[in-house]
């Protein structure tokens, strides 16, 4: 893989600006809540700012790693600070952006410890932007703990339905997680002989089978467990529903994302017999993740858990696409990360906003509701649309090259993933049916709709995903030249 | 004019404990002048240690060597000394008129386990292991109290005894087998000696008297107790100072033997696993924070043995490291118990509820500390642990990392039930904390070493790279 080193530390400015935000925020008073939700908008715009740039500057046809920065950290141990941007992170870079600067939006009417909610969501946001650019494992596994642990303050103060029981479940299990990427990150570290982290001087070592085969199944399933990655998956709807709006956006928008990415990058990237070999347990995982995510899903009657179990299902076709190892797959499982990813931000973002009015997200209480909200409203039914694969929106390609490679490659398990996906839709329409287009509660009828302010955040991640949809080549195209060669280096 | 500054930190404490002998001689206590006066010899004390870290030599017919290693340890023990003084401002816990006392044996013990980092003969270590232990028999039963301190000091008293009396039996066996007390000596001679079954049970026997400061299993049983009885403070040091010099000696015999073969690290894996997995699953069903620790310390007694039993120089280098981590991350959260009892008592996880409330900087200080101790990226807890999981995958330990990165998991359950009471809980009959301006200061070091030696190690790393570089 060729380096450019960058001729200004881009992608350094982009994970210290959420953690300057963090130090600004920890001096300013917390009763100003004006002063904390700039400064964090500003840090947060800051990353959007330079996540765009690296996405539009990349220069396809030089490829290989670009806006390289590597500094040595601890010589004896062989770590070092190593970050760059290829076609693969780049969309996740943008899309982390995207979501954090609508999610800081989507958070401005908060009013509980507004200090503390933005000091750990930038802490987060900082954990994420670290692993998707960096390429040492060291620094990966660091960044990774440290987006996933402040999920446990935040949803145990701002969260709602049983949050002590969400929260602790949803730590455990990705610690549990941990407990498993650990060894498997030491093991090929050890292996290598190398004494480096550094994961693109780790491609180059050609580990033995068996080392492969295990270092494989234990990154697989450690941090399978973050992608919600059947039978892994129970700590996520619930973790969604308790999470807070912006936090749930983060959550499923972004942070499951990491699950799918490390996967990716580490586990495909360092192993790939290993991949070969359990390609097969993939794609029958990933199917079943599909398949039982929409029927669970669509027989809720929470909001959030109808969005939860979608998550599920729609990350088995992330992980369907990776199984198949082919261009198609790999190009389509990349850009359905970020269209899932601005997708489910949408859909939390607008249940959040009936959710704090009515404090209700029953689809039978709300009936009617798009008489009452129809801005509102719209907003939610645009993610269900995108969710069900409506052409015109991003979602459509992505899933489209998926099931275009794991129906030549895995013909049973891509026909079940299709049938799943269009029974689902039409579940989708009746759930949009039923909540929408039902007689009106007249409990609700007083609310107001979206301020054009609060609208703002719902209008972009709308504009990204009908962008995408209409323009996908700006997403494939820079996708396709880092997998091209990804897949030849396996 | 040499031997004086190689002896150095040992003398300088020794003149300190002569200060606060005479001091507690007085009739009638001078809380504060004591107090400020200790202070300054704490703190005199690290320049002190700070100005020996470059000596190096061998004392007493070779019995004692200084080098780098041991002078690292000894300034860590004197910042152990130093911190604790610094959170000593109010003793409720123990009668004024001890006070003299309090800091005499204070200073007693840290001499004892500055010569027990620095001794390379049989006779030596068990003399300066003696002196430290001795010291702590009195500090545990000095709280007043409705004869908790009693049991524990008495409990204390009776398991190092056996353990003193073990080890000593243990060490007899090696002298008759090897006839000789030097270290230096009986490490050639390892090979044979563990090939025979009064050389192996001399050996595993003499390790009783480490495992009982260290609290690794099967000597763990009075570290709850000694904990919840002990007054805030002197667990404090118990929980920090002690165990850094337990480590150092460990370390130091290790590093002798690197070379010579051990073949008893299995025996070490066992002993690490079982403390990991017992510390860890015990410490959830507490209620009493301090005991809870205590059953945390036995399970980070198991991860250092990771380190240990490596005998390899970058897991030696992993333990210096996370030993020292060990002391300053298991200080902060000690802190924070001393700065909320402000009268002495032992503190429930449930009377930290509200602490969010009551005092937001010591609530940070706590959460920091424990997600620590917890490993949690950026913290030196993670970064110590990582680089230990490191040395041991490096020699094939799969399954003990294995095994460390699930207790991992196991233990931030316990850590966040305290995270979960100070931050998500609130009793509003519950007092404000109120601080000084100085632990404010300290409350600010803490978290910035924490968090920054966590996320750029390489200084420490070097440093202890150096230093386990001078025992090999």
């Amino acid at each position: 893989m060729t380096e450019h080193a960058a001729s200004f530390p881009i992608l350094t400015c982009m994970l210290l600006s959420p953690v300057v935000g963090l130090l600004i925020l920890l001096f300013i008073k917390e009763e100003c809540h004006c002063c904390i939700r700039a400064v964090s908008l500003v840090a947060a715009g800051i990353s959007l700012g330079l996540a765009i740039y690296t996405f539009v500057a990349y220069d396809k046809s030089l490829g290989g790693l670009q806006f390289v920065e590597k500094y040595e950290w601890v010589k004896t141990f062989g770590i070092s600070y190593f970050v760059g941007v290829e076609g693969l992170n780049a969309p996740m870079l943008l899309l982390t952006g995207i979501v954090i600067f609508t999610g800081v939006l989507t958070m401005w009417e908060l009013t509980l410890r507004v200090k503390e909610f933005f000091i750990f969501m930038l802490a987060l946001v900082t954990g994420v932007f670290g692993v998707f650019m960096t390429y040492d494992m060291f620094f990966f596994f660091l960044f990774y703990e440290i987006a996933v642990v402040p999920m446990y303050i935040l949803i145990l103060i701002w969260g709602s339905t049983r949050k002590e029981y969400a929260a602790m479940k949803l730590t455990l299990y990705l610690m549990a997680g941990s407990g498993l990427i650990i060894p498997g990150i030491l093991m090929l570290y050890s292996a290598s002989g190398l004494n480096t982290f550094n994961m693109v001087a780790l491609h180059g070592v050609h580990f033995s089978p068996w080392i492969q085969k295990v270092a494989f199944i234990l990154l697989f399933f450690g941090f399978g467990v973050l992608a919600a990655l059947w039978p892994f998956h129970t700590w996520s709807p619930v973790g969604h529903v308790a999470a807070p709006t912006a936090v749930s956006m983060l959550h499923a928008g972004v942070l499951m994302k990491l699950g799918s990415f490390a996967i990716l990058r580490v586990a495909m990237f360092l192993c790939p017999e290993g991949f070969q070999y359990w390609a097969q347990l993939m794609s029958l995982l990933a199917t079943a993740g599909i398949v039982y995510g929409v029927f669970v899903g669509l027989a809720q009657t929470d909001l959030k858990y109808v969005i939860g179990y979608s998550s599920v299902s729609h990350m088995g076709i992330v992980i369907l696409g990776l199984s198949t190892g082919t261009v198609d797959g790999l190009n389509g499982s990349v850009f359905q990360m970020f269209a899932h990813g601005i997708m489910t931000a949408l859909f939390f973002s607008s249940v959040g906003y009936i959710y704090d009015r009515t404090h209700t997200r029953d689809i039978h209480q709300l009936g009617g509701f798009s008489k009452i909200m129809p801005v509102a409203s719209a907003f939610f039914i645009t993610a269900a649309l995108c969710g069900a694969g409506v052409p015109g929106m991003a979602s459509f390609w992505a899933e489209l090259l998926v099931f275009i490679a794991s129906v030549k490659v895995y013909p049973v398990q891509g026909m079940l993933a299709i049938a799943a996906l269009v029974v689902g839709a039409l579940f989708a329409l009746r759930v949009v049916q039923s909540t929408f287009f039902n007689t009106p509660n007249p409990k609700f009828v007083h609310f107001e709709d979206v301020s054009p302010f609060l609208a703002l955040p719902r209008m972009m991640l709308i504009a990204t995903l009908l962008f995408f949809g209409f323009f996908p080549q700006t997403m494939v195209g820079l996708i396709k030249s880092a997998v091209v060669p990804f897949l030849q280096g396996m | 004019m040499m031997n004086v500054m190689l002896f150095g930190p040992e003398l300088y404490y020794l003149g300190a404990a002569l200060v606060f002998f005479f001091l507690s001689l007085r009739r009638q206590p001078q809380v504060k002048g004591d107090y400020q006066i200790a202070l300054a010899l704490a703190a005199g004390g690290l320049v002190v240690t700070t100005l020996c870290l470059c000596q190096h030599g061998e004392l007493f017919f070779k019995a004692y060597r200084v080098d780098l290693f041991s002078q690292i340890f000894k300034f860590a023990l004197a910042l152990g000394l130093f911190l604790v003084l610094t959170i000593s401002h109010n003793l409720a816990q123990i009668e004024e008129r001890f006070h003299a006392e309090y800091y005499l044996f204070l200073t007693t013990t840290t001499i004892g386990m500055m010569m027990l980092v620095s001794s390379v003969e049989l006779l030596t270590i068990y003399v300066s292991l003696e002196l430290s232990s001795y010291s702590l028999y009195i500090l545990v039963p000095l709280r007043k109290g409705d004869g908790i301190d009693v049991e524990a000091g008495i409990k204390y008293l009776l398991i190092g005894a056996v353990s003193s009396g073990v080890m000593l039996f243990g060490l007899s066996y090696i002298f008759g087998a090897t006839h000789t007390t030097y270290l230096s000596e009986i490490l050639p001679r390892l090979p044979q000696l563990v090939a025979s079954p009064i050389g192996l049970l001399g050996l595993l026997l003499a390790m009783a008297g480490f495992f009982f400061k260290l609290s690794v299993f099967p000597f763990h049983f009075w570290a709850p107790d000694v904990y919840q009885g002990a007054a805030n403070q002197v667990t404090t040091f118990i929980a920090t100072a002690s165990k850094a010099a337990a480590v150092a000696l460990l370390l130091r015999l290790a590093a002798m033997g690197v070379g010579y073969g051990y073949s008893f690290t299995k025996a070490l894996v066992i002993l690490s696993v079982v403390s990991m997995t017992l510390g860890n699953l015990v410490a959830i069903i507490q209620k009493d924070l301090k005991r809870m620790l205590a059953y945390s310390s036995i399970a980070h007694a198991g991860y250092v043995l990771i380190g240990i039993l490596t005998l390899q120089e970058s897991g030696y280098i992993a333990a210096v490291y996370y030993a020292v981590a060990y002391l300053v991350m298991n200080f902060t959260v000690f802190m924070v118990i001393s700065e909320v009892a402000k009268d002495g008592r032992d503190l429930q996880i449930s009377e930290l509820s509200g602490l969010w409330r009551r005092n937001p900087l010591l609530s940070l200080s706590l959460i920091v500390g424990l997600f620590a101790l917890a490993g949690v990226p950026p913290s030196i807890g993670f970064t110590g642990k990582l680089l230990l999981f490191t040395s041991a995958m490096n020699q094939g330990y799969f399954w003990l990392v294995l095994i460390g990165a699930v207790n991992g998991t196991i233990s931030l359950y316990y850590y966040l039930r305290v995270v979960y009471a100070s931050y998500f809980t609130d009793d509003p009959s519950l007092p404000m904390v109120v601080v000084s301006t100085p632990t404010r200061i300290l409350n600010y070091a803490l978290i910035a070493i924490v968090l920054g030696f966590g996320v750029f190690p390489d200084r420490v790393v070097e440093l202890a790279k150096l230093a386990v570089k001078s025992v090999l």
